[in-house]
């Protein structure tokens, strides 16, 4: 015989005889002995001096870990990072985790159970044992009960074994060697594994691809987006000339949209600031000049812009003595109508932003103009 | 020994488990051969009829998704309708299996073994069907896994105050949970089915599927342990997973679900209708492919004992909702339960009553319980009678809650009803093709009970 022995199996009926084959053979000291049952047999794990599993408490730490993961997952999410309130309850009220604390418990505590007992006791997969290429295997699972004397490294006395194992009332006794034989199962296994995980990965691969060529701009999650409603500058079938944009009713005057009955800007002059010169008014003036004016007349108002270079104006200087004799009426005209290069800004700023505007225009003047009562 | 057996008077010998001669081989030979016989043309008439009603079904869904939720009966103030009855009704078809394979295991009930494998694989293709509902019920499926905790760019999580939170969580670990005690049961047998397989593409997945299980004294000490300990686990998650399920209605507010029996009363409805599913479905598998000595008239006449004894319980629940609801002097709570026997719905309750309480007092005459018509009887009329249940606690109550004026009667489209349909043809089609390719009996356990099966039984029947 070539290749080396792995075992020595022999066949028995009854689990009696197993029993009585186990006690005989156990002081021989042939080799490592192991039973192999089509289903549990009790009392084989004494007479083989099999220690206890170590599962129970493996799957008891494994639960505790799931149960303590439950409750700081969810107490963190509902009391820490995302405080809801809900019918009430403070937000660290513990009370409703208990029934997913429960649950993942069980989660962790059956994977381990299940897992562990497959994968880290049993080890399994293992579908390259020498015994599953034997002729006592299919034996084994099906209804026989098999007394197994196997090599520990250091080979194995296989007539002492065999003689033992026919003595003991074995009615079959196998050799098995190692490497298994032809153990085709395996084999086929492993390519059909193989085989499949490739296809898998070509496929995805593929399907990924042409998902990303097909739909390179899909864009993902517009439920909120795409909306029965008209865009402002969209087209519209309701309205008689086709716009979904409409002008506001003639004769009609929107809140804080005065018209301004006048053309020429001495005309304004008649016009007084309407706003008391608060704190609330300036800083929204400062606001708008922040928004509106400083691009062009600079964040003093002197004119030295940030864009006037490359925009080719010339944004006046607001602190000109003509500018600062010019009433409040006519600064306000000004915004409103524009002048030279200076669009007007009617549309932007509501009435009380204009008038918010001057006064922080005012306020900008006496700043960069201050006589010494101002200190 | 056998002279235990033999003193004792006749009428208190245990019947046996199994008729006729049953070895450890002939069990094999019988059970383990299915998958290498073609099936019979009866069992492809079956596939096909119970694939159409799932293709029925699937092209319902895909339209529901296509057009919107509207095309189903649904609508205020009743938003939950045939979604939430069909999640309910099959989620607890699911737990005779759990309650087979897992609490009958703890009391070291034998008869167990012969079904077990058949109950618990109801069990993973009824959380199956169950699983759809919610789904599809969401409206955006494609956008059903919202319902979990990830960290996300909207930057928001779920409320876990919520009882709907718990049931995705109890759902969801009840079916990983189930479809591990299954197929940790499955590979022993998987190992036999492997060892007397010819050569070729199944014998590869079998062998692939078993894992390389050899049954070493090893092995089952470790996978005793496990089954164990799962069963363990496996009894508190059923208990707990259709309480989950009635916190849906009892943590909410409206009149005839705010009840403290809720719990408890939906467990025991859940293993009432799952054991009339397991016997409908026992008794054609048992005439179809010959098991009338694994599975005998004793293991049907005990489960017809269990659809008795939980009939009783849901006897006395429906009773106490009555009383509590009377006792409570609320006036909502009145009319509601008006409502569930002389109101717009009155026919169902007075099915519920009739199926669920009255159908299965039957069972009390020892000779009905071991006759098919009568348990085929009994059985159909509790798993219609448990699906009304669900109808009448959540169509009758929702229709008319505090406000009359959104008061609103209720009923399905077609689309509901195909959809219902879809889902017994998938759980069928599922039971069928199952037939045929695993071991539809736990073998393993079955050897380990036999006569002579362990040393120091021998001569002892169990």
């Amino acid at each position: 015989m070539s290749d080396p022995v792995h075992a020595v199996v022999g066949l028995f009926e009854t689990p009696r005889a197993l029993l009585e084959a186990i006690a005989r053979l156990r002081p021989r000291g042939l080799g490592r002995l192991e039973a192999y049952t089509p289903y549990p047999v009790h009392g084989i794990d004494q007479a083989l001096g099999l220690r206890r599993s170590p599962l129970p408490g493996m799957v008891l730490v494994m639960g505790i870990v799931g149960t303590v993961t439950a409750f700081a997952f969810q107490y963190w999410i509902s009391a820490v990072d995302y405080p809801l309130i809900t019918g009430g309850k403070p937000a660290t009220s513990w009370q409703a985790f208990v029934p997913i604390m429960f649950e993942v418990m069980v989660l962790f505590a059956t994977f381990t159970a299940g897992l562990g007992m497959l994968l880290l006791l049993n080890r399994l997969p293992e579908l390259d044992h020498p015994l599953l290429g034997s002729s006592s295997m299919s034996a084994i699972t099906r209804d026989r009960l098999a007394l197994a004397v196997e090599s520990e490294g250091d080979g194995l006395d296989v007539a002492a074994a065999q003689r033992a194992l026919t003595e003991a009332g074995a009615v079959a006794v196998e050799v098995v060697a190692r490497p298994p034989g032809p153990y085709t199962v395996s084999i086929a296994a492993a390519a059909v594994a193989a085989l499949v995980a490739g296809v898998a990965v070509v496929a995805a691969g593929l399907g990924t691809w042409v998902a990303v060529k097909a739909f390179p701009a899909l864009p993902p999650m517009v439920h909120m987006l795409e909306q029965p409603r008209l865009s402002a500058q969209g087209g519209s079938g309701f309205f008689e000339d086709g716009r979904a944009a409409r002008l506001p009713v003639p004769g009609t005057v929107a809140r804080g949209r005065l018209p301004h009955p006048f053309t020429r800007q001495e005309e304004a002059s008649v016009l007084g600031n309407p706003l008391a010169r608060t704190g609330p008014v300036l800083a929204l003036g400062r606001r708008v000049y922040g928004e509106r004016c400083l691009v062009c007349h600079g964040s003093l108002g002197d004119g030295k812009a940030l864009l006037s270079a490359a925009y080719g104006a010339k944004p006046a200087n607001l602190h000109t003595a003509a500018a600062r004799a010019l009433p409040d009426g006519q600064i306000y005209h000004v915004i409103v109508a524009g002048k030279n290069s200076m669009p007007p800004y009617v549309r932007e700023l509501s009435q009380d932003e204009r008038w918010a505007a001057v006064h922080y225009v005012r306020a900008l003047q006496r700043a960069q103009n201050a006589e010494a009562r101002d200190f | 020994m056998a002279t235990t057996t033999t003193s004792l008077p006749p009428e208190l010998v245990p019947e046996p488990l199994s008729t006729g001669p049953v070895t450890a081989g002939s069990l094999d030979d019988q059970v383990l051969a299915f998958p290498d016989r073609p099936p019979p043309l009866k069992w492809f008439v079956a596939l096909a009829f119970t694939l159409g009603c799932f293709a029925v079904g699937a092209l319902l869904i895909v339209y529901t998704i296509c057009t919107g939720i509207g095309v189903w009966g649904n609508n205020r103030p009743v938003f939950w309708g045939f979604d939430i009855i069909n999640f309910v009704f099959w989620i607890g078809i699911g737990h005779a299996g759990t309650l087979i394979s897992a609490i009958l295991f703890l009391f070291r009930a034998r008869w167990r073994n012969a079904i077990a494998r058949f109950a618990e694989a109801m069990t993973i293709f009824a959380v199956m069907c169950a699983g759809i509902f919610p789904l599809i019920h969401v409206g955006r499926p494609w956008l059903a896994f919202w319902l979990f905790p990830y960290p996300n760019q909207r930057g928001i999580w779920p409320n876990f105050r919520s009882p709907l939170m718990w049931d995705v969580f109890a759902v969801n670990t009840y079916f990983s949970v189930s479809l591990m005690f299954w197929y940790l049961g499955l590979v022993p047998d998987l190992a036999s089915l492997r060892d007397r397989t010819r050569p070729g593409f199944r014998k590869v997945i079998y062998a692939i599927l078993s894992l390389g299980w050899r049954g070493s004294a090893t092995h089952w000490l470790h996978f005793e342990k496990a089954y164990l300990l799962l069963a363990g686990l496996a009894t508190g998650l059923v208990l707990s997973v259709h309480s989950v399920v009635s916190f849906d209605f009892a943590v909410s507010l409206v009149p005839g679900w705010h009840m403290t029996i809720f719990p408890p009363y939906f467990v025991t409805g859940a293993i009432f209708a799952g054991f009339a599913m397991v016997v409908i479905v026992l008794v054609v598998v048992r005439e179809s492919m010959d098991l009338g000595n694994l599975i005998t008239l004793r293991h049907l006449d005990l489960m017809n004992k269990v659809i008795l004894g939980t009939s009783c319980l849901m006897g006395y629940s429906y009773l106490m909702e009555a009383f509590t609801a009377w006792y409570s002097m609320n006036p909502f709570l009145h009319h509601t339960f008006r409502q569930y026997v002389a109101g717009t719905y009155w026919w169902a309750g007075w099915i519920c009553i009739g199926c669920n309480i009255l159908a299965p007092q039957l069972f009390w005459v020892p000779k009905w319980r071991r006759s098919y018509p009568v348990m085929l009887f009994v059985a159909l009329a509790v798993t219609v009678g448990m699906w009304f249940e669900r109808f009448v606690i959540i169509v009758i109550s929702l229709s008319q809650d505090y406000l009359p004026s959104s008061w609103h009667v209720y009923w399905p489209t077609p689309v509901d009803f195909g959809i219902l349909l879809g889902s017994f043809g998938l759980f069928f089609s599922l039971v069928l093709l199952f037939a045929r390719v695993l071991p539809i009996i736990a073998t393993t356990e079955v050897k380990a009970a036999l006569q002579g099966a362990q040393p120091g039984h021998e001569g002892v029947a169990s």
